[in-house]
Parts: structure tokens; C-alpha cells; sequence
């Protein structure tokens, strides 16, 4: 028996048309399954990485900006009237909550509470952070998860597609490789999307990381240098 | 808000990403140059030996005598004629070979025989019907017109005038010489394959003891004499001479093989002369490698 006719009446596959669309289309469920869920997962996170890199070059830029802002000898308050209906980034909401427990202190309470005030200005500079820090780096763990498990979810569905595909060279009893090839280029398919959406995911998530932990270092700096500017003006008035 | 922008422009290029993927990818066919097949036969050690077997009647013999024709093509007419008879008489000449022994001493027989029974015959024929004269008058003269071809001195004569290398080619062995001036009338050689089945034999009896290998390179030869039946004529004769009991062990060995290995049957009675007296060596360190066979 030719093994072509053996490969066209077991697996309509040929070597002629192997396109995406018929080595998706012929294989089993589970690895269709897989192979739609890993491209959601490459959409998801193309989407994720289009997102992070507006918001983190837009928000590095809102900080240039507002640290010429407030260095350059303009007045606090004013600098607080302006921002405080909206802070828009992630040190101006650092500098208006710190100046909203500065002002609560001053002006709101009969008398005046100096003595927890810093510790109290600090506290608040510390949520504040953590809650930036947190809006910066969430669905990061998106990127994470799939750039770890995205080629092992792909091997699966190739382990799978090769097994379906060895039970159809069984039933056909014939092992040329016009027969196997087309099952195994079918299943190795689940892996190649696999690798194309963790690929990169795991470069996004490595380079995501590190500006996120560049820009909560540098909202740190400033907390501590506008909690040692606040400190300065509390002893001077108490 | 943003996200969904986002997830729009992912999508979308993983739309266009995944169009442009299909439609270039395409597994181009291999083009795989057919091979011409080489047509291999399998041939057994008989086989290979039947092939190189010559036929006595095969057409060369016919064909060789052409181009001395053409050599002393000067008057064509004349050397025709002179070789047809010669061709003519020399195929008879090898059978006539083989008969010779038997034919010449049956004719004085049957013609003491026929007088012999002429007589009774004719006081029989006399006594009862003088009809079946007739047909026995015929057998007489029958033998008489043979007796000239037999003739010996006929014989000699062609061969004396003719070339050798005229002869036709009655050996056992294609492109062989032609052996007529030899008693046997054969090929004067074993084949391989016969060597190399004798070997197989013997080597697969031989069983040197577990020591001998160490013993390095021992070298025993035996002669050995067969019958044409391939049986041994006599008991097989240690021609080296050695001393040790690793040496012992294995000249014992190896007597042992060739006298369980009998009959060897490998070995053609067609060429018996060749195979008669055999000096077979047993070489413990070229154990299954070519080893020579002499031939006394």
C-alpha cells in the first residue's frame, strides 16, 4: 500500500497543505484548547506591554516634570491648590497626601499637634507609595505567570497532539514519515505559540520589573527629602 | 480605558501577525531525486560455484576458432573446409575421452561374442526358420563404421597439427586454459567457496582449549587424504611438530575435528584430484581469517 494513500485516508493531512490554518484545524480538542488559550495569553499580554509602557514613560515624564515643579522655589501651597483637585501621577498624589496631613494638623484640630506630626506625615508618604508602587506594577504578574508557564502549557498540548497522533500511526499500521509528520507538525504547532507568547512575556516582565522598582525607588528619595523639608518647617514652628 | 485601547492594537496586530503567517507559511515539498535502484541478487556458496562451473557444450568453443579463420582469410575457400572437419571431430573428441577406456575393450568382446553366438544362432536358424537371419545380419556392421571414429591414431594426428590454443574449452571453469592434456580434463583448482566452506567446517569443529589463546600464534598443519566420496582415506598426519601441552591440546583438537567433520561434502568428485591430499592448516591466532589451504 502506498503510504501517501495511507496518510490521506488515516489523517487528511498532505504535505501539501500544511498551513496554521489546517494544522489547527485537524488537531485534537484539548490541543485546539491550548493553542486558543496561549493566544489569548499573547494578546493579553501585548496588551499588558503596550499599556505598562505608556503609563511608565508617561509617569517618568509627570515626575520630571513636577521635581522642576517643586525644586524650583515655587510655594508649596501653591503647588498643592494646583494639584490637589486631581494628582494625576504618582509623586504628585506622594506630595498631596503628605500635604494634606500637614495642613489637617495645622489648621484643622484647635490646637496644635506637633509632636506625632512627622511620624504621622511619614506613615501617610509610606501608603501612598505602596498604593503607586502597587497601581504600577499591577498585571505585571500576568506577564510573569505566563512568560513561566507558557512553554510548558505548549508542551502539553504538543505532548498530547503527539499522542493522539501516535494512535493514529498505530491504526494505520504504516510508519513512514508521510503518515507521522504531519500529527507531529500539528502538535509541535501548540508549542511554538506557546513559545511566541512566553517569549515575550518573560522579556516584558524582566524589563517591566526593573523600571517599576527604579521608579518606586525614586518616590521613596523624595518622600524621605520632602519628609526631612516638612520635619524642618514642623521645628521651626513648634 | 487605557487597557482596552491597548488590548485593541494587541489584538489587532496579532490578527495581522497570525494573516501574514498563514499565508507564507508553506511546508515546500522535499524534492527527492529518485535513485536507480541497483538490482542485487543473493547467491548461496553452490550457487556461485554452479556459476563459475563451465558448460561442456557451451557455444564459446564454436566462436573461437573464427578469428583464425579471418587471420588466414588470404584464401577463405581453403581453411573452411579445413576447420569444419577439425570442429567436427574435436567435439567428438571429448566425449570420446571419457569412453575411451570403456569403448576400446568392449569392441574385442563383442566380436568374440558374435561369432560366438553366430554359430548357435545359425544351427538354431538352420534347425527352425531361416527369417530372423535378416535382422541380425544389421548389428554387425554397425559397430564397424564406429571403430574409425574411435581410432587413436586419428586422433593424435589432429591433435599434432593443430594449435592449442584452437581447442575447445572443456574445463569445469569459465576463461579457464584448456586442460585437455591432462588425465582429468579439469580445472586443476578448488574454488573458493569450496575452500572457504572446507575452513568453515573444520574452524567451526576446531575448539582450541581455553589456554591457547594466550598461547599466541600456533600453527598446526594436518594432511589430510579423502576418498572421493569425501570420507578419509586414511587418519589425518600431524606435520608439525611441537611440544607442550598447549600444543597437544590442540593438535588433538583440531585431529579430532577433521576426523568428526567427515564426509565432506563440499568438496565436488568432479575434481576429485585436486581435494585428494589436502595440507589444511589450523592457525589459532587467524581463528575464522584467510588461511591458507595447500595443495599437495
Amino acid at each position: 500500500m502506498n503510504p501517501a494513500d495511507v496518510a490521506q485516508s488515516v489523517l487528511p493531512l498532505t504535505s501539501s497543505d500544511l498551513s496554521l490554518f489546517t494544522l489547527f484545524w485537524h488537531a485534537h480538542w484539548i490541543v485546539k484548547f491550548v493553542m486558543i488559550g496561549l493566544m489569548v495569553c499573547s494578546v493579553w499580554v501585548w496588551a499588558i506591554a503596550l499599556d505598562k509602557t505608556v503609563l511608565y514613560t508617561r509617569s517618568r515624564k509627570s515626575m520630571d516634570r513636577f521635581e522642576t515643579a517643586f525644586w524650583s522655589g515655587q510655594s508649596l501651597e501653591e503647588l498643592y491648590r494646583s494639584l490637589s483637585s486631581k494628582p494625576n501621577h504618582s509623586m504628585a498624589a506622594l506630595f498631596v497626601a503628605a500635604m494634606r496631613e500637614w495642613k489637617r494638623s495645622f489648621e484643622g484640630s484647635p490646637q496644635k499637634s506637633f509632636a506625632g506630626l512627622q511620624m504621622r506625615i511619614e506613615k501617610v508618604m509610606q501608603v501612598t507609595i505602596a498604593r503607586e508602587v502597587e497601581r504600577l506594577e499591577r498585571r505585571l504578574l500576568v506577564l510573569a505567570t505566563v512568560g513561566s508557564a507558557g512553554p510548558f502549557v505548549g508542551l502539553f498540548g504538543t505532548v498530547w497532539g503527539i499522542m493522539t497522533s501516535f494512535q493514529s500511526i498505530a491504526a494505520s499500521k504504516n510508519t513512514s514519515l508521510a503518515v507521522v509528520a504531519p500529527g507531529i507538525a500539528e502538535a509541535l504547532f501548540a508549542t511554538a505559540i506557546g513559545l511566541v507568547a512566553a517569549i515575550p512575556a518573560t522579556i516584558f516582565y524582566n524589563k517591566f520589573a526593573g523600571e517599576v522598582n527604579k521608579q518606586a525607588q525614586r518616590l521613596e528619595g523624595f518622600a524621605d527629602e520632602f519628609a526631612a523639608i516638612l520635619s524642618r518647617q514642623i521645628d521651626e514652628r513648634g | 480605558m487605557q487597557m482596552k485601547t491597548a488590548s485593541v492594537i494587541s489584538t489587532g496586530l496579532h490578527i495581522a501577525v497570525l494573516a501574514w503567517a498563514t499565508l507564507s507559511f508553506t511546508g515546500k515539498t522535499f524534492e527527492v531525486t529518485p535513485a536507480e535502484s541497483l538490482p542485487v541478487d543473493l547467491i548461496s556458496e553452490k550457487e556461485f560455484s554452479q556459476l563459475t562451473k563451465g558448460i561442456k557444450d557451451a557455444p564459446k568453443p564454436v566462436e573461437t576458432p573464427k578469428p583464425i579463420v579471418e587471420k588466414k582469410a588470404e584464401e577463405p575457400p581453403k581453411p573452411v573446409e579445413e576447420i569444419k572437419p577439425k570442429i567436427d571431430e574435436k567435439r567428438e573428441v571429448a566425449p570420446n575421452k571419457e569412453v575411451k577406456q570403456e569403448a576400446p575393450p568392449p569392441d574385442p568382446i563383442a566380436d568374440k561374442l558374435k561369432p560366438q553366438e553366430k554359430p548357435p544362432e545359425k544351427q538354431e536358424t538352420a534347425k527352425a526358420e531361416p527369417q530372423p537371419l535378416p535382422p541380425k545380419k544389421p548389428p554387425p556392421p554397425k559397430p564397424q563404421p564406429k571403430k574409425p571414429e574411435f581410432n587413436a591414431d586419428k586422433i593424435a594426428a589432429l591433435l599434432d597439427k593443430r594449435d592449442p590454443t584452437r581447442k575447445s574449452i572443456t574445463g569445469n571453469e569459465l576463461n579457464s586454459a584448456p586442460s585437455l592434456g591432462t588425465a582429468s580434463g579439469s580445472a586443476a583448482q578448488l574454488s573458493q567457496s569450496e575452500i572457504d566452506a572446507l575452513k568453515a567446517r573444520l574452524y567451526a569443529l576446531w575448539s582450541p582449549p581455553a589456554g591457547a589463546q594466550d598461547a599466541g600464534n600456533v600453527q598446526i598443519t594436518i594432511r589430510i587424504k579423502f576418498k572421493r566420496d569425501g570420507t578419509l582415506a586414511t587418519g589425518p598426519q600431524v606435520l608439525t611438530s611441537g611440544s607442550g601441552p598447549v600444543f597437544n591440546a590442540m593438535r588433538d583438537s583440531a585431529v579430532r575435528a577433521v576426523l568428526v567433520g567427515q564426509p565432506y561434502t563440499m568438496l565436488r568428485p568432479d575434481h576429485y584430484e585436486t581435494w585428494q591430499e589436502i595440507d589444511f592448516v589450523f592457525d589459532s591466532s587467524k581463528m575464522y581469517s584467510d588461511i591458507p589451504v595447500r595443495r599437495q
